[in-house]
């Protein structure tokens, strides 16, 4: 069993999945607070709605970076933020393209469409990407506290999508301009090559295995082991490199109390279920602490743990 | 004769061109014919590359005002 995910801060983008409640916000945070302790620049993002970094580190963290400690910052992405953001930006790039009637419909238009369902959710898709293509260059980490396991596989599964779509338009467009027109004097193809290429290179980092990998957090029960073996399955299938498990709130082996040591004689079950079925990745056991994590000091605490610095038997 | 048959074959390849334009217009605006388009945020920057096209289209379809009450091009 490996005991430890170092190598893993060399990564540029890292994933913190599970199922909820198994402490991927937990994990994610100590992972990237024991990164930018290493000198790394560090972005930790939370792409779950319902956030919860800033309850970890005590403090307020918004829709942009907020610094966290000398090498790390904080962002919570925002669903309404970012298409509003997104929108704001189109507006501002086609003013001064077009004349005065033609703008006004397409301002109508473009409302429109950014109020209909699945905007946020694309212009959040859209931010992701952006931050995976290594946009903001003051960070040299993203760490990504990510939604429970559904939603992410979602996002994850996006960029192909789009790029099949954005893909077909192209050829449509193309067929379209048939022999009159050059591709590239068109401003409609031009702006849809420059979306395909950006899908592109999103894909490329996301499945490229020296850039991303995806750490999987479990407790040794029963319903998160379930949910990781499937998980691995479709990672598996989208190409995306898994960086490891961490099996988060091993208890105590000895205790004096009765129901703690039963606890643990079922938990040693499950344990040696997952050293069995996940044989063939890193495997990290970070224990049951005492008092509940947040803050710095607990979090550097657990991620002694999560790099191996303090071997947990 | 041979500006008759060039003036059919121009028909027919103008039919072809107007055919693709609408696919092309179908696909950016299928929101608005109430199917799901994944691109939707996407394609924003084209719209008003596109307005133009779509009032071309309705009024080839023969109507004289834009069909869609969201999409008031005229």
């Amino acid at each position: 069993m490996l005991l430890s995910m170092r190598s893993l801060i060399e990564k540029r983008v890292l994933f913190f999945g599970g199922k909820g409640g198994v402490g991927k916000t937990t994990c994610a945070s100590a992972m990237a607070v024991i990164a930018s302790q290493a000198g790394k620049r560090v972005l930790l993002v939370s792409t779950d709605p319902a956030h919860s970094t800033s309850d970890m580190f005590e403090r307020p963290i918004g829709p942009e970076p907020v610094q966290l400690l000398p090498n790390l910052h904080g962002l919570e992405i925002d669903g309404e933020f970012e298409s509003q953001r997104y929108v704001a930006n189109v507006k501002e790039q086609i003013r001064g393209l077009f004349g005065h009637h033609i703008l006004k419909e397409a301002t109508r238009q473009i409302d429109l469409a950014a109020s209909m369902p699945g905007a946020e959710e694309m212009a959040l898709f859209d931010r992701i990407g952006g931050l995976i293509r290594g946009e903001d260059e003051r960070f040299d980490l993203i760490v990504f506290d990510t939604a429970p396991t559904g939603h992410t596989l979602r996002l994850i599964r996006m960029p192909e999508l789009m790029e099949a779509w954005i893909r077909a338009l192209s050829k449509s467009r193309h067929a379209m301009l048939g022999i009159e027109q050059d591709d590239s004097t068109d401003p409609v193809m031009l702006k849809l090559a420059e979306r395909l290429e950006n899908l592109r290179e999103f894909r490329a980092r996301l499945l490229s295995p020296r850039i991303s990998a995806f750490v999987l957090v479990l407790v040794a029960e029963r319903l998160p082991i379930e949910e990781t073996a499937r998980a691995i399955e479709q990672l598996k299938e989208a190409g995306v490199t898994i960086g490891g498990l961490v099996v988060n709130r091993v208890l105590p082996e000895s205790s004096p109390d009765p129901f703690l040591r039963s606890r643990h004689d079922q938990e040693v079950i499950y344990l040696d279920e997952i050293e069995k079925r996940f044989k063939s990745y890193a495997r990290v056991r970070v224990p049951q602490l005492p008092s509940d994590v947040h803050g710095i000091t607990t979090l550097e605490r657990l991620a002694g743990h999560l790099v191996g610095e303090k071997a947990f038997q | 004769m041979h500006g008759m048959a060039y003036g059919q074959y121009e028909r027919e390849l103008r039919r072809q061109a107007a055919e693709l334009n609408d696919l092309f217009l179908l696909l950016c605006y299928m929101e608005v014919v109430g199917l799901p388009n994944p691109a939707t945020l996407y394609l924003l920057e084209i719209y008003p590359y596109l307005l133009e096209q779509f009032h071309l289209w309705h009024r080839r379809m023969g109507m004289d005002r834009s069909p869609l009450g969201t999409l008031p091009c005229c």
